[in-house]
């Protein structure tokens, strides 16, 4: 489905792109003398599939809004092929792409106009050519039928699919994706997998992934980054966390499920 | 609803929109680009005083029209009326401006005219009368009210006296104040001349039965009787005067909305009450001339005595002076 | 202190709004669909509940106006009165009202639940400016559509009070000596100005419920805050702003 996908003509698929890089530099961010990240520092190469994983609340979906300059940094920056990512120049010329948690869909437009939207304000394209490509894009990720509804009526597999696709049609050159496979079937994810490593291969798409999923970090990731308390605890090869030698990263990686001993009832006696 | 059908509803509305500013603005504007029906006539006026476009045409109350528009002509201001086609206007009507009211909007009158005169074609001129507007009267109005105040407050200095020997009643009772010893002696030697007459004293005495003499003081009291008539003339002229005032007949009317007159009436008749006041609690000479019952009775039993010995009295000075008194009393 | 801080952020983030959403005014060309769609709702689906409150703002101007007149006999005036101020003051007030009641509520609801859905961020993440394809055509949309909401609320307003007048015992006036007099006072300048006042109170109704509904953080909850606070906002702003707006068109006719 894919190779039809890459293949096909000009108009629709990706284009070649220079890859950019992206360097994360003494990042600090706190909400309300909450510190989420502090003094984070991080170097994704270009076309690098780069797996960030972590406990929940522990600041990644902040990171990737950094990233994509939806946030502003309290000290550091956010540089991409060397540039702030937040400078009018990134912004025009470095198309990125974040796949929200939430899918953040566009409630009020159906699954086809939400794909064809970036495309229909950016002109790229005919009414023809936008209509090909959105379908392309739907029918890559098994949603041609939902093309007509609302995101309203769709379920929440379907959103994270169509929240994808949506990534996918405006052709990235950097792609986050925040807990892509969440929410899927264990086939479905092994598709997202397969795509965005395929999307790497072909074209150079450097990739930053906020994950819990260990199958995915093992079978794609360049890099595995944890990140804990606001810093990354351990990077490295996805090799390397098959023996990890903190405590902390098995801990998080491989918790025992101890029937006798609960978690719960360590916190509420 | 899809979406060319949204499309032509704001389409609709929009231009619904529009077409309602534009009755608005016919509308506001008289109509004047609307469908003209009917025919116009021209009148000329002087002055249109308070005209306007879109005001009332009446004939006879009627209304059969309205004025389409205002302009100037050669010496004069034109009125072009529109008259709705249903009426015919007689040649012989005439046209006037009317005020409908001090706040009100004007309209143009036209009588009914005759009806043998032929009727008024379009474009033609309408005969028209001069009525002076409202404004024009108000002012000669208060003109005359400022000439009735300064009368009235001359008058009222002259009775009231703002001069160094005072007003008319102030001299008067000036007049009778300072000659009350002389007066009161001539009183008693009136009494005393009397009682000799009385006794028979002197010519005098003998006079009285002297009928020439008699008539003679009858004549005098005559004399007495025709002052007191004219005195009531006066008083009959001033009450049909007073009796105009208050049917607001003539410039007196006005005075009685006049404040500023009102109020120095006020002053002169409280002058006078003053001076009533005076003559009734008995002050003054003739205040005692006329409360004194002694006095009284005594100028009464010296005319009694008079009328029995008359015989000596060729001087009928104190009657005549009495005749003047009353005359100018009045 | 914070609250006179949260007014200066919210004057500030308006204005920037305002300028960065006429920034893009020459994109509307090709915002045709969007544009309509708002014109719809700000205009077509508002028709309605302007045209019976303005009937029944005439309606009871006229009442009340003939009630305290009746003792001057002064009635025949109500005309000059009840058309004067429906255009030049309560037919723009009225629409303006109804707009920040119905259209600029719902302007930040959908705002609101929009950036709390982090739908905001995904057009800016798309490089599509919120400002260009949400708060442009609404903009837009009311300028277009106000002068003939206006307009209606003024001959719904004049044609109830003529109707009270007929209709009312101690009033007692024709149509015809009411619009007459209607006609004699009230200038196609006094509507055009009150066109004037509308387009801005509309203007500013649209632009302070899109920047406060575009500045929501947070949840649910934060979205009914919201919407209370545009629309407080929005009458706040449209009676201050009448008093001035009203000043300096007085002093533009003189
Ligand atoms: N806009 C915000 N305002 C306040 N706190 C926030 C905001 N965004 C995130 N946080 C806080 O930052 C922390 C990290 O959040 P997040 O990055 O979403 O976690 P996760 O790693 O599960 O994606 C959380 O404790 C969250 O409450
Ligand atoms: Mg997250």
């Amino acid at each position: 489905m894919f190779t039809q996908f890459s293949n096909s003509g000009e108009s629709v698929g990706f284009r070649e792109n220079k890859a950019v890089g992206v360097s994360i530099e003494h990042l600090s961010k706190s909400f309300n003398k909450l510190n989420v990240l502090k003094d984070f520092s991080l170097k994704v190469a270009p076309g690098e599939i780069f797996v960030l994983m972590g406990p929940s609340g522990s600041g990644k979906s902040v990171l990737l809004r950094h990233i994509i300059g939806l946030e502003m940094p309290d000290s550091g920056v956010v540089l991409i092929n060397g540039k702030d990512a937040l400078s009018e120049d990134i912004r025009e010329h470095v198309r990125m792409a974040l796949v929200f948690q939430a899918g953040a869909l566009f409630n009020s437009l159906t699954v086809f106009d939400n794909l064809a939207l970036y495309l229909r304000e950016h002109r790229l394209g005919t009414e023809k050519q936008i209509k090909d490509k959105v379908m392309q894009a739907l029918t890559l990720l098994s949603l041609e039928d939902a093309a007509k509804k609302y995101p309203s009526e769709l379920s929440g597999g379907m959103k994270k699919r169509v929240a994808i696709s949506r990534a996918l049609v405006m052709e990235p050159q950097l792609l986050l994706y925040d807990e892509p496979t969440s929410e899927l079937d264990p086939v479905s994810s092994a598709m997202i997998d397969e795509i965005i490593a395929t999307l790497r291969d072909q074209y150079r798409v450097t990739t930053i992934v906020v994950s819990h999923d260990r199958d995915l970090a093992m079978s794609i990731a360049d890099r595995v980054g944890i990140l804990m308390n606001g810093n990354l605890i351990h990077i490295g090869t996805p090799e390397s966390l098959k023996n990890p030698t903190d405590k902390r990263v098995s801990d998080f990686l491989y918790p025992k499920v101890d029937l006798n001993n609960p978690r719960f009832k360590k916190i509420i006696p | 609803m899809n979406n060319s059908q949204q499309t032509a509803r704001v389409g609709l509305f929009f231009l619904l929109g529009l077409a309602l500013i534009y009755v608005t603005y016919e509308t506001l504007s008289g109509g004047k680009t609307f469908s003209r029906s009917g025919y116009t006539v021209v009148a000329g006026f002087p002055n249109l005083q308070d005209l306007k476009p879109t005001d009332d045409v009446r004939m006879a109350g009627v209304r059969i029209g309205s004025v389409y528009v205002t302009r100037l002509g050669k010496g004069r201001a034109e009125a072009v009326l529109q008259i709705d086609p249903q009426y015919t206007i007689p040649s012989d009507a005439s046209a006037t401006i009317v005020m409908a009211g001090i706040i009100g909007t004007d309209y143009i009158s036209i009588d009914l005219g005759t009806t043998q005169a032929p009727a008024l074609k379009d474009g033609a001129e309408i005969k028209t009368k001069i009525t002076p507007d409202i404004a024009s009267i108000m002012t000669q109005m208060a003109e005359l009210g400022h000439k009735l105040d300064s009368a009235l407050s001359s008058i009222s200095n002259a009775v009231n006296g703002s001069g160094p020997d005072g007003g008319v009643f102030q001299k008067f009772n000036r007049l009778l104040s300072e000659n009350q010893t002389k007066i009161d002696a001539s009183m008693t030697n009136l009494q005393e001349i009397t009682g000799k007459i009385n006794r028979g004293e002197g010519t005098l005495g003998k006079l009285v039965n002297d009928s020439k003499l008699h008539d003679d003081l009858l004549a005098a009291v005559g004399d007495f009787k025709a002052t007191a008539s004219e005195a009531k003339n006066v008083m009959a002229s001033a009450q049909t005067v007073l009796d105009q005032v208050k049917a607001g007949q003539g410039a007196l009317g006005v005075l009685v909305y006049d404040k500023q007159a009102a109020e120095d009436l006020k002053f002169t008749l409280h002058d006078i009450r003053d001076f009533s006041d005076k003559i009734s609690k008995g002050q003054g000479t003739l205040g005692k001339l006329i409360n004194d019952d002694s006095l009284y009775f005594g100028l009464q039993g010296t005319l009694k005595k008079a009328d029995r010995a008359m015989d000596g009295l060729n001087d009928s000075g104190p009657i005549s002076a009495v005749g003047s008194l009353s005359k100018s009393l009045f | 202190m914070n609250s006179i801080r949260s007014v200066l952020e919210g004057v500030g983030s308006t204005l920037i709004l305002f300028m960065r959403s006429i920034s893009h005014v020459g994109t509307l060309s090709r915002q045709k669909s969007r544009f309509i769609e708002q014109c719809y709702v700000i205009g077509y689906t508002t028709l309605p509940i302007v045209g019976i409150l303005s009937f029944f703002v005439g309606s009871v101007l006229a009442l009340q106006s003939g009630y305290s007149m009746q003792d001057f006999g002064t009635q025949q005036f109500i005309g000059a009165l009840v058309g004067l101020s429906m255009v030049r003051e309560l037919g723009p007030m009225m629409v303006a009202i109804l707009l920040a009641g119905r259209v600029g509520s719902a302007i930040t609801a959908e705002l609101a639940s929009m950036k709390v859905n982090q739908e905001v961020d995904a057009l800016v993440t798309m490089n599509i400016p919120p400002a260009k394809i949400l708060v442009l055509p609404r903009l837009a949309a009311v300028l277009m559509m106000m002068p003939v909401l206006t307009v209606i609320s003024n001959l719904v307003g004049w044609f109830g009070g003529a109707l009270v007048c007929k209709y009312t015992g101690f009033i007692s006036v024709e149509p015809q000596q009411y619009f007459q007099a209607l006609r004699h006072v009230v200038k196609f300048k006094d509507v055009i100005d009150g066109i004037c006042k509308a387009e801005i109170f509309g203007f500013i109704v649209v632009l302070v419920c899109s920047s406060i509904g575009l500045s929501t953080r947070g949840g649910p909850r934060e979205i009914g805050a919201a919407v209370t606070k545009a629309v407080v906002s929005s009458l706040v702003l449209i009676l201050v702003l009448d008093y001035f707006v009203t000043k300096l068109l007085l002093a533009i006719l003189s």
